[in-house]
């Protein structure tokens, strides 16, 4: 329920196991081979990436809090789990997923200004018409039986900043390995503590030694260089491995994670999923073009008059 | 819109329900036509009326209608469905964005269960309007309260309230656990099934109080029927936590020994620039029997918004009862008095223990008010043998069944004015300024 993830209809029904997120994409494909080789489409995750970006682009004038942006991207993946994107007009749909995440995260914003924001940045694909969000509205909750609560990791993170004694740094790169993590299917995968305890290890393990030295960069851009790397030399997918046998070795920082890791009686091997899943993400993402998917997913709109 | 509806792929199977009556139906995974691509616009392939036979109307609010109806084609038994009517823009009924408030009730509903908060079986989005379908339940506590009145005043068993209070709190306890107030208890929400089990109902005010975005004051200035409003509220607390379900509970509970409001005020209105009025006369109602808060058993009542109201409520006027100091426990013996209620009559009686629950749950200090959790530990409830789980239990008596009107059966008609709701402004209130502002 509402605060209870155990029995909650994210955990009763939205979520899968990897099979079973293939075979229900394999079934919509199957639906409709045409539209699948006429209008191909980048990498799932790069169009995750292209969609996000288009949301924060919306929620900045609106002053967005990141969980409504979150819970509008699990939306996102709720309803394109069940309904081909090819009949969509991807661009209404996430609007409207914004809309209907920030009333539900209790920062709510007037219909008319969201659709007034979404028609500055995307003029070609939204109408002024306030309906046709209000009629997509119906669509999404009807397509998500209107479960509409979402448990984000976030909560578990600041649960956890005092148990592993976290520092500000090591939060603030937790928190945008959450972000990204909306960026995969790993949030119809695996319970958001999972998700959570997963993003703390990467902050922990690749925090940046030298103070000052990569702070330059975003917290998450130096986390996805590191991985990346970590992954291209193969070691990454090693890493938790590597941080168990190191116990009683290691730094006491990680020492302590592991031993806090070992008492938890966590799934560990859904967190070292999550990392590879993630760790995978970082290196896709080398071959993102914003430029490309907005390309794509604008001839997919026009040619099918899905805008109208 | 081009939002074609490809059959829905995934059979999504609702959580096995943990409590309570049978897992929630699926509606929406059928919900769609298989459409060729290139067709548009949001059909519900789950269509109320063939679902449901209405049988008639219950009861209207700023919200919408509520209906009587029957199972169709199979599925036995009776429900209530809850119309939330769509906002009107000129002749045609336009899709103009779900109101928050309809928003909550539909994700809350949907993600609770328990034996004693009232159970959603699903929820039809049709026509651009929204049909909740709950389970029908045949009496509510404000009918109950009433037919004690009729013909003359004949108290309600203390058996009955105990079982009734029992229940509430166990599903009150429920909520709060799970991070929901419910924000709106009053008589008319409580329901009872015709098997004696009370279910909290209308979960239209209800919020999550995890860490909201906005703080809780900032969504719905006015919140909770105003006279079981809590005294933080009345003195403009902008951080309400679930004491506020606790006072409504024992403004209840004293209803149900009294059979009358212990606290009837009457509401000053909103002026014309939208600021809310300080409740005096509520508020005063309220000291005219717990005497006036202090300080020294509340400390954070000097940091209260509408402190000097209060004060000046005690300045101006000064009737000699502001004076008397606390009076709970002559209300309550004049009560038990007045009812007939006593150990030796057939209709039993709440005694010392009732009156300790009773004027813990009416404590000024929110942070003092007993829980949930507490109340259903108290005495009360331990000493004097096991409540029963149907607040009917042993009574002889039967109570009217709910009135079910005949004058409107249409449950697809347009919008009909809606009488005001009993209740107090939901967000409606809001999207209205707002649309000013604009």
């Amino acid at each position: 329920m509402a605060a209870n993830y155990w029995s909650s209809t994210q955990r009763g029904c939205w979520l899968f196991t990897r099979e079973k997120l293939a075979e229900s994409r394999d079934r919509l494909r199957d639906r409709d081979k045409v539209a699948h080789s006429q209008f191909p489409l980048p990498d799932q995750r790069l169009l995750n990436i292209y969609f996000n970006q288009q949301l924060i682009k919306l929620g900045k004038r609106m002053s967005t809090r990141q969980q409504a942006i979150a819970t509008a991207q699990v939306y996102l993946k709720r309803f394109y789990f069940k309904n081909e994107i090819r009949y969509t007009n991807p661009y209404l749909v996430l609007t409207t997923a914004f809309y209907l995440a920030c009333k539900m995260e209790e920062c709510p914003q007037h219909i008319r200004f969201v659709v007034g924001e979404a028609r500055g940045l995307w003029p070609e694909f939204i109408t002024p018409d306030v309906a046709k969000l209000g009629e997509c509205e119906f669509a999404l909750i009807s397509e998500m039986n209107s479960q509409l609560i979402c448990h984000h990791p976030y909560r578990t993170l600041s649960e956890l900043q005092t148990e592993l004694s976290l520092g500000s740094g090591e939060v603030a790169l937790a928190w945008s390995v959450i972000n990204d993590h909306y960026l995969t299917d790993l949030p119809l995968l695996n319970h958001p503590h999972i998700i959570a305890v997963m993003a703390i290890i990467v902050a922990v393990v690749f925090k940046p030694t030298h103070p000052g030295g990569t702070f330059n960069s975003t917290p998450a851009q130096s986390a996805q260089s590191t991985m990346a790397g970590a992954a291209r030399d193969g070691n990454g997918m090693n890493m938790l491995a590597a941080l168990a046998d190191r116990s009683g070795n290691g730094p006491p920082r990680i020492q302590k994670l592991v031993q806090w890791l070992a008492e938890s009686e966590i799934d560990i091997k859904s967190v070292i999923e999550s990392t590879q899943e993630l760790l995978s993400l970082y290196e896709v993402w080398e071959q993102y073009s914003e430029k490309h998917c907005k390309e794509l997913i604008g001839r997919m709109v026009k040619s099918k008059n899905l805008d109208k | 819109m081009s939002l074609t509806n490809p059959p829905s792929s995934g059979s999504l199977s609702r959580r096995t329900a943990t409590v309570g009556p049978g897992p929630l139906k699926r509606t929406v995974d059928d919900t769609y036509d298989a459409r060729p691509s290139g067709a548009s616009g949001y059909t519900s392939k789950v269509r109320v009326r063939d679902r449901y036979h209405i049988v008639g109307f219950i009861s209207s609010g700023t919200y919408g209608r509520v209906y009587k109806a029957l199972g169709k084609n199979g599925q036995k038994g009776e429900f209530a469905i809850k119309k939330f009517k769509p906002d009107k823009e000129g002749e045609t009924i336009q899709y103009t964005g779900l109101s928050q408030s309809a928003i909550r009730e539909m994700a809350l509903c949907t993600e609770l269960s328990h034996a004693n908060v009232i159970q959603l079986e699903e929820i039809i989005l049709e026509d651009k309007c929204i049909f909740m379908v709950f389970e029908y339940t045949e009496h509510d506590l404000l009918q109950i309260i009433h037919h004690h009145t009729q013909p003359q005043r004949h108290p309600i068993g203390a058996r009955m309230v105990r079982s009734i209070l029992f229940q509430l709190l166990n599903g009150l306890l429920y909520l709060h656990t799970n991070w929901v107030l419910h924000r709106d208890l009053k008589p008319a929400n409580i329901l009872v099934t015709s098997s004696g089990a009370i279910r909290v109902g209308d979960l239209g005010l209800a919020r999550l109080f995890y860490k909201p975005l906005n703080s809780l004051f900032s969504g719905d200035k006015v919140v909770v029927t105003i006279w079981y409003r809590a005294p933080e509220l009345l003195l403009g607390s902008r951080h309400y936590t679930p004491a506020v379900d606790m006072w409504a509970v024992g403004c209840i509970f004293a209803e149900l020994l009294s059979l009358r409001p212990i606290f009837k005020g009457e509401e000053a209105k909103m002026d014309s620039k939208k600021t809310v009025p300080f409740q005096r006369n509520q508020m005063m109602k309220i000291v005219e029997i717990l005497g006036l808060p202090r300080k020294e058993s509340w400390p954070g009542l000097t940091s209260m918004p509408e402190y000097t109201q209060l004060q000046s409520m005690v300045l101006h006027r000064q009737p000699p009862h502001y004076h008397r100091g606390p009076n709970l426990e002559g209300w309550y013996q004049n009560c038990l008095k007045n009812g007939g209620y006593s150990s030796s009559s057939s209709v039993g009686t709440p005694g010392t223990d009732g009156f300790n629950l009773l004027s813990r749950m009416l404590e000024y200090d929110p942070t003092k008010r007993i829980t949930a959790e507490e109340a259903l530990q108290h005495p009360y409830f331990t000493n004097g043998g096991p409540v029963s789980g149907d607040c009917f239990d042993g009574i002889e008596s039967k109570y009217p069944h709910r009135r079910v009107t005949q004058d409107d059966n249409d449950i697809r008609s347009g919008s009909l004015p809606g009488t005001k709701r009993s209740g107090l402004p939901d967000d409606s209130l809001l999207r209205a300024s707002k649309r000013l502002r604009e």
